[in-house]
Parts: structure tokens; C-alpha cells; sequence
């Protein structure tokens, strides 16, 4: 398991595992796991909590790692919390190369910067998108259709790349 | 540059090790062969594949944000739609999540009827792969044998559900119907039929020395890269892992059926083509058990905050007519919490995870693709391979890029 001063906070949610770690030191905290034999990451994503009542959160984004040791097997989910604009956590991709894509994504979805990540580009949106979709502020319907004309006023270039 | 229609091609200046100079083609993301929509970008040097860069995105369809808009037993309908060659596997993972998360488990009948219906979509799922890998590999008669099955198993799906393709047969709490007599007689003939035609398509395929020289050997992927790289399904357990979420951590009562892993240590496309026919096998295996020993009983759970009154208690119970009120205004609201459910689909994890934050909608729902997952090990499978092999290792890697975009 990993080092005591490493755990925030850890329980089981409906049958899952889980521990929280302070977002800084998330690579440590994987390494140390990984080493441990959650050799698997089996997804990486984020959950927007803005305005969410039911609980007390730390900060805005929850960065969730869900591992896997394969030889038990069980499973074992690692929260960090992040906030900031843009926020920003430690790439793990060179601990799982899985973790690459998935960290494309939920920048994308999300805006989470990944720092030392080789390639930290939008994957599933278009290159010249703006806004982060899955931030529960951005609003369902607030697109424009494609190739109709209010399309290629709204159409800007990108300001960050 | 030269350009021709689907393809385009740069010179990069680069040196080759023939002599020549390295090109960029661009392959996509409208070419037939890609499945769908999937845009790769390769570096050439003559013929053999130096990168490859794959560029996904062109079926993103907002798949979870929509769900965040939806009430709980409305997100299913947007489910089916993901992967769109397994929908009930899809409504399955978010069926099992949902249930994990309110802490209800649904009747033995059910359980019986989930895991019938998952087993026909893998069968119906591995009858596409064959029939398109086939006729992409020359094998043209492959997709109309496959397609004749399939079109069986869409006559199943039809009867039980009353759609042929996105079925939404899976909810929270249950199925949408019991099965018919008639879904049980078809379902027996099918058994009966299926093993003979999986011998039909081995005795097309399996020796057939045009399939053999265009699968052995190509696009290999050794054990160790399939594991550090997180592939699942058939492209982990082609390469000789013998990892199956059915029998590892298993699900809606799969722990009851007998079935053995379909495993093959071959590690390239024809070990991968020998694993689904293993797995058609075992499907058909455990369709046989699941209907022989398919339990009576109810195929609901009896707890009407999720699942709403049968029609006839509407009119004498005024407690039944207010619950059918609030399940059909407001919906039923899920305790805060997040959940990951993983269930094996025909490309390998498609899994669910939810956040809840006790509202009647969910606060987070994230799809775990197996193609998405599957498709980062396309450029280790293809390296110093000829373009032409390509097509077999993104045909064999079986990406749905539904799936894989959501």
C-alpha cells in the first residue's frame, strides 16, 4: 500500500475501493501503487463539481484514476482534487501508457492541463473548438449546428493552443 | 502533394532506408476500411509503415453530456447508441452501475435474461467483425454467410424488445419484458443451427491459405505490450492472456455458467481471428445453459421508487397511480456516490462509471471504451508492416468508433 502520509482520505463507496491523494504528489502516489501491482489503469476521467450540495468537496475538479491489479483481482479508485485556471495536475502517461489518450480527452472535456504530457491536444472535439464541453458549466444545446450560417459567424479561431 | 480521393500524400523530405524518401499518407477518415470513421495518418518508407497516428473524433456525438441531461431510466435509450453493434451490453455496464449505486440486485430470471441477451449481441458482434475483416481480406462471401446469421439474431432482438438494432432491452431494476414463447422456440432453434454455421465459416476461413498468409505473422503484439498497453477482449487474450471479465470478476451471474476463455498464443491477426471463433463457440455454449435452466419469476425488481406499477394496479391503488406519477415527472433519484461497473463486451472492458450527487439526474457518466482503449496499440501492432496489412490489423483490432468517439 502506499505511504500513510500520501492518504487523505479513503473508504468504500457501493462496493468500490477508493483513496484520495494530494493532487501534487499524484505520481508518486501511482508509482507507489503500480509498484504495489495495480499494474492497470483501467480509465482516467474527471468530475465536474460545481455547484454540488450533496457533499463537502475539497475543490472543483475531482481527477479520478480507476487501477487494477490484475492478479487478485481487485480494483482500486485514486481521487485528487484540483482547482485553478487552467487547472493543472502532473501527467502520468510514462506510469501508464493508457493514461496518454485519456489524458487528451479529459483535457479536452474538461480543460485539466496535464503538464509534461507529450502531446496534450484535443482528441474527440475539433482543433479549433472553444470551451470545454463536459464542464458542467458549458450548456447542453449552446452549439451552433454545423454548416448553417449563424455556424461560420460563431466559427473563431482558437485563442490557446 | 498528390491527391486522390480518400487519400493524400506529403513528401516529408525524410530519408528511407531503400533509398527513397519517407511520405506521409493520409488514410480517412471516409475509407471504406477504416470502420467507420477513423482517420490515420502514416509515415511511409516504400511500402512499410514507419508511424502511424491515429485521429479519432469524426463520431463524437456528446454520448455523456447527454447523459448528464437525463433522467436516470432515460439515459439508457442513449446507451444503445455508443457502440451500436452491442447495445444491450452497453445498457447492461449502466444497468449494473446504476443498480450498484441504489444497492438493489434484480431477480434470477433477469440475471438469466441479461446474460441471453448479451451472448446473442457478442455472436451478432463477432458476425460483423468476420463479415467485414472477410470481404475487406478478399474472403467476399464471408459477409453474406455472416450477415444471414445476424439477421437471425436481429429476429431474436425484434421479438423480445420490439427493435431490431437499439434494443434498450437492459434498465435499471430489471428488463423491459419477459420473453415471449415464441422468443424461447426461436432462441432454441438458433442454438441448435449456430454451431453448424461456425464450422461453415472456419471451413471458409480457418485453412483458407489466402486468409492465412494475410493474418499469420501480421500485426503482432506480444503478451507483455498487450497488458502494459491496457488492451482487452479478443486483442489480449490473442495474445495469450487469458483475461476474461466474465470469469475474473464476474457479473450478472456468469460465475453459474460453464465456459472456458478463448485464448490463442499465436499473438498476430489469425490468433485473434481464432479467438472469436472460440468465443462464438462458448457463446452459443452458454446460450444453451442459460435457456435449459432459465429460472420462472419475476423480471423486475418489486420496488416501485424505480421501476413503475403494472398497468392494472393503476386503476385500483391511488398509491400506484402516484408512484406512476413521480417515476414519470420527476424520476427516481440515486444515493451520491460513484460506481465502476466493467462488463465484457465483444471488443473487450466496456465499462460504466457514474457519479451521483443524489439528484434525479446523474451528475457524471463516463463510458470506458474497450476501441478507444484498444486503438492506442494500433501503431506497436503496425510497425515495419506493408500498408496493405494495415487494413487487416485495424480490421482485426475491431474498433467501433461509436464506441470508441461516444
Amino acid at each position: 500500500m502506499i505511504a500513510e502520509d500520501l492518504v487523505i482520505e479513503k473508504g468504500v463507496t457501493a462496493g468500490d475501493q477508493w483513496v484520495t491523494v494530494p493532487a501534487e504528489r499524484i505520481r508518486e502516489a501511482l508509482s507507489a501503487l503500480k509498484a504495489d501491482g495495480y499494474r492497470l489503469l483501467v480509465f482516467l476521467t474527471c468530475v465536474d463539481h460545481l455547484v454540488d450540495s450533496s457533499r463537502e468537496f475539497p475543490a472543483r475538479y475531482e481527477v479520478v484514476y480507476q487501477l487494477r491489479d490484475l492478479d487478485k483481482p481487485v480494483d482500486l479508485r485514486v481521487r485528487a482534487f484540483i482547482d485553478g485556471d487552467p487547472p493543472r495536475i502532473d501527467s502520468v502517461h510514462d506510469i501508464f501508457p493508457p493514461a496518454n489518450w485519456d489524458e487528451r480527452e479529459t483535457y479536452d472535456m474538461f480543460g485539466i492541463v496535464f503538464t509534461d504530457h507529450p502531446g496534450l491536444t484535443r482528441i474527440l472535439m475539433p482543433d479549433d473548438w472553444v470551451g470545454h464541453p463536459l464542464r458542467r458549466d458549458y450548456p447542453v444545446g449552446g452549439e451552433v449546428v454545423e454548416f448553417s450560417e449563424e455556424h461560420e459567424i460563431w466559427q473563431t479561431a482558437p485563442e490557446e493552443a | 502533394m498528390i491527391e486522390s480521393p480518400g487519400v493524400t500524400v506529403t513528401r516529408t523530405g525524410e530519408q528511407g532506408a531503400f533509398g527513397g524518401e519517407l511520405l506521409t499518407v493520409n488514410f480517412g477518415p471516409h475509407h471504406p476500411s477504416t470502420h467507420g470513421v477513423l482517420r490515420l495518418i502514416v509515415d511511409l518508407d516504400g511500402e512499410q509503415i514507419k508511424r502511424v497516428q491515429p485521429v479519432i473524433g469524426y463520431l463524437h456525438t456528446g454520448i455523456e453530456k447527454q447523459m448528464e441531461a437525463l433522467r436516470w431510466q432515460q439515459g439508457v435509450v442513449v446507451t444503445d447508441r455508443h457502440d451500436y453493434l452491442s447495445p444491450p451490453i452497453n445498457n447492461l455496464a449502466y444497468a449494473l452501475a446504476v443498480e450498484k449505486l441504489i444497492g438493489v440486485e434484480v431477480p434470477p430470471r433477469a440475471k438469466a435474461l441479461r446474460v441471453i441477451m448479451s451472448e446473442l449481441t457478442r455472436l451478432s458482434s463477432h458476425l460483423v467483425w468476420m463479415g467485414t475483416s472477410g470481404l475487406e481480406l478478399g474472403a467476399m462471401s464471408m459477409l453474406m454467410y455472416c450477415f444471414r446469421e445476424r439477421d437471425t439474431i436481429m429476429d431474436l432482438n425484434e421479438e423480445i424488445s420490439g427493435f431490431r438494432m437499439h434494443t434498450s432491452y437492459i434498465r435499471p431494476g430489471g428488463v423491459f419484458a419477459d420473453s415471449t414463447p415464441r422468443f424461447l422456440e426461436m432462441l432454441d432453434k438458433f442454438i441448435r443451427e449456430m454451431p453448424g454455421h461456425v464450422d461453415e465459416y472456419e471451413d471458409l476461413l480457418t485453412n483458407n491459405p489466402i486468409w492465412r498468409s494475410r493474418t499469420i505473422g501480421i500485426g503482432r503484439l506480444s503478451p507483455e505490450d498487450a497488458k502494459v498497453l491496457g488492451a482487452s477482449g479478443p486483442m489480449l487474450r490473442g495474445s495469450g492472456v487469458a483475461w476474461d471479465l466474465r470469469k475474473s470478476i464476474p457479473y450478472s451471474g456468469y460465475e453459474d455458467y460453464d465456459f472456458d476463455i478463448a485464448v490463442s498464443n499465436d499473438c498476430d491477426c489469425y490468433g485473434r481471428y481464432l479467438v472469436r471463433i472460440k468465443e462464438m463457440r462458448e457463446a452459443v455454449k452458454i446460450l444453451r445453459q442459460a435457456l435449459d435452466r432459465l429460472p420462472d419469476g419475476p423480471v423486475n425488481v418489486d420496488d416501485r421508487k424505480i421501476l413503475p406499477p403494472p398497468r392494472e394496479e393503476l386503476e385500483t391503488s391511488m398509491e400506484a397511480v402516484i408512484h406512476h406519477f413521480k417515476l414519470f415527472t420527476e424520476g427516481y433519484s440515486v444515493p451520491a456516490g460513484d460506481a465502476y461497473v466493467a462488463v465484457e463486451s465483444g471488443r473487450g472492458e466496456n465499462g460504466c462509471y457514474i457519479a451521483s450527487d443524489g439528484t434525479h439526474k446523474p451528475r457524471r457518466v463516463k463510458f470506458r471504451s474497450a476501441s478507444f482503449v484498444n486503438l492506442q496499440a494500433l501503431e506497436r501492432m503496425a510497425l515495419n508492416h506493408m500498408v496493405a496489412d494495415m487494413i487487416a490489423i485495424i480490421g482485426t483490432a475491431d474498433t467501433v468508433l461509436g464506441d470508441c468517439d461516444r
